[in-house]
């Protein structure tokens, strides 16, 4: 009788908080695990990736930040700081037209718009390879192939932050704006963009690190020398999983997460990007 | 005779083939207070949309002044307008919003210190100016978009059913403050609302709204004792409403057999149905048939004891319903369901309504 009462009591008061802790733990272990273990291998002395590491040196580190590896992390920089750019710059416009206005061919835009989000990237990369083969654009692949696909790929998560941000935009403002004497560009400067600025800035850096992390749409449009820093690594493996690759590995996870702190510490998207609502 | 500050002449609105506003003619003069009042979907915010600016009339001219601005855009139009919601720019001060309509203006930094200072002070938020929206109660977010639609001088100023979103102690007394500022401004005015007691407060005329049309315009006396259709006398207050034909020397029998020698409108032929319509409070209850020509045999139904009067519901013989505030003044009987009465008004509060 007294066990079954205790029973009912630690399921009613125990039991939940037990279960939330095992859940935390299962998070951590398999999404911080395999970060660890790849910093730690990353340290080892002997030329295989062996984990608990054996022994301690820095020389993959020293291969890792050789020209070789920097060059494709850099192009990969560059990539995705000019998806994001436009991949933004043209969202604003669509979010407008998207979710504004009923017209006809809204739907087709929408679904052309939002679509290569629902779409394997690497069909998509496939598909513009063949694009560009059959125009005769092969001079094209690299830098402006990868960014054609890029902002295929990641403006859809611009459109999607830039039109939350639209959304809750009281409805009235625009109209009081023009009523007291602003017109659609300084309403626009004054009043809607000030608004939907942590949208566009969570849209850019949505945008961004979809185009750093990507390796399905790279693979097809890659040419040597242009080559992102996720297909560069692709193709190491193929040699087997070395140190080297360990580091490289783990310069590539935290230069994104980097750039998103501070873009979080300077504009406050903790909102967007984490789904709070600390904004009124 | 001075041009009104703003005239409306033909005014239609049409969403696809359904009339929202269905042709409005109206003039307002410097100065006045007018508000259009009608039940939700009467046509009467989208009316003030349209002087506003905020979207193209389908037909007709909206005079500011004199001069014609149906095809200016709303910011050119020199209007001010205040929200139902207030639409105050949360990412701006209170004083910030208020001199909003200045920066745009071109108004030099210090005059426009100086003027949002002063329509801080006019709207009582003195000290208040450095608050963000969020951080301001309902009243006072009120204050500040009325502040900010007036700092601008407008021409005329439309207010949006502003009162609705506030508690009912706050609503009545903000009632009586935008009256206060607007007679002292002087500022015309045009002011949408579905509260008729509003509307008879704070206006100097009030145009009836229904089904996108002025049904009946006057001051508030008028509108309340002279109401020109039946959906005025429904609207506003209560009404009794008895059916009865206008006969061949015009007067007007109703159902129960009873003449009345009534002020029959010439509009209305022999023959037309029509409905004498009787106020409450100008209807009287007394035992014995009286001598007066409105007499209806009722039935006391319920009696609901108000305080400073007694609302009694009948059942009239002609088989309507009626209602009589009797007032609780010492003299007035009191009456008890199932009691058998007469209803009775002189002939001068009787309205006879075309019944449609």
């Amino acid at each position: 009788m007294n066990g079954r009462r205790a029973f009912a009591r630690w399921r009613a008061t125990a039991a939940p908080w037990a279960l939330l802790r095992a859940f935390v733990i299962f998070v951590y272990v398999f999404s911080l695990g395999p970060i660890l273990i790849t910093a730690a291998v990353s340290f080892n002395a002997s030329n295989r990736s062996f984990f608990p590491p054996r022994g301690f040196s820095l020389r993959w580190w020293e291969r890792a930040v050789a020209p070789e590896w920097m060059d494709s992390l850099l192009f990969s920089l560059k990539l995705g700081s000019l998806t994001a750019l436009l991949g933004t710059l043209l969202a604003l416009p669509l979010a407008f037209a998207l979710y504004r206005y009923r017209f006809r061919g809204r739907q087709a835009l929408l679904a052309l718009t939002l679509g290569p989000l629902m779409m394997p990237t690497l069909v998509t990369g496939v598909g513009l390879l063949q694009l560009l083969q059959s125009l005769g654009w092969r001079e094209y692949l690299g830098f402006t192939g990868l960014l054609i696909g890029h902002v295929v790929i990641c403006m859809p998560f611009a459109v999607r932050t830039v039109s939350v941000s639209l959304q809750t935009l009281p409805p009235n403002l625009e109209l009081a704006a023009a009523s007291l004497g602003a017109n659609r560009l300084a309403t626009m400067r004054h009043v809607v963009f000030p608004l939907i600025k942590t949208g566009l800035m969570a849209g850019a850096v949505f945008a961004f690190i979809h185009s750093f992390t990507d390796v399905n749409l790279s693979i097809f449009l890659a040419r040597p020398g242009e080559t992102p820093i996720t297909v560069k690594i692709l193709g190491f493996l193929e040699f087997g999983f070395a140190p080297t690759l360990a580091a490289v590995s783990v310069i590539t996870l935290l230069l994104p997460l980097v750039l998103v702190a501070i873009v979080q510490r300077v504009s406050g998207l903790g909102d967007f990007l984490y789904g709070e609502r600390n904004r009124a | 005779m001075p041009e009104p500050a703003l005239r409306l002449v033909g005014i239609e609105k049409h969403y696809g083939s359904t009339p929202a506003v269905a042709g409005i003619d109206l003039a307002v003069s410097e100065g006045e207070f007018v508000t259009l009042l009608g039940p939700s979907g009467c046509g009467k915010t989208t009316t003030l949309a349209l002087v506003a600016g905020f979207f193209p009339a389908t037909a007709g001219e909206i005079y500011l002044k004199g001069k014609p601005v149906a095809d200016l855009p709303s910011f050119r139009r020199d209007i001010g307008v205040v929200f139902q919601d207030y639409a105050l720019f949360p990412h701006m001060t209170a004083a910030q919003n208020v001199a909003f309509g200045l920066k745009m203006r071109k108004v030099p930094a210090p005059e426009m210190a100086k003027r949002v200072a002063d329509a801080l002070d006019l709207v009582q938020l003195n000290g208040l100016g450095e608050r963000r929206p969020l951080q301001m109660s309902g009243g006072q977010r009120q204050r500040v978009a009325l502040a900010r639609a007036l700092v601008i001088n407008p021409t005329v100023l439309l207010l949006d059913e502003p009162l609705s979103n506030l508690d009912l102690k706050l609503r009545e007394e903000m009632r009586v403050e935008i009256v206060g500022i607007q007679r002292r401004l002087g500022i015309t005015t045009v002011f949408v609302t579905h509260d008729q007691s509003e509307a008879l407060v704070m206006s100097d005329r009030i145009a009836v709204m229904n089904a996108g049309r002025i049904e009946q315009i006057g001051d508030p006396a008028d509108i309340y004792e002279r109401p020109a259709t039946r959906f005025v006398a429904e609207f506003i207050g209560r009404m009794n409403l008895i059916a009865g034909v206008v006969t061949a020397d015009r007067r007007v029998r109703t159902s129960g057999g009873v003449e009345l020698p009534a002020d029959v409108p010439q509009d209305l032929p022999a023959g037309a149905a029509v409905h004498i319509a009787v106020r409450p409070e100008r209807a009287r209850l007394v035992r014995e048939r009286p001598a007066q020509a409105l007499a209806l045999q009722a039935t006391v139904r319920q009696v609901f004891y108000l305080g400073a009067t007694r609302e009694v519901r009948l059942d009239l013989a002609g088989g309507e319903r009626g209602v009589v505030e009797t007032p609780n003044d010492g003299t007035a009987p009191n009456y008890a369901a199932g009691d058998v009465v007469w209803l009775t008004a002189s002939i001068g509060d009787c309205r006879i309504l075309a019944a449609r």
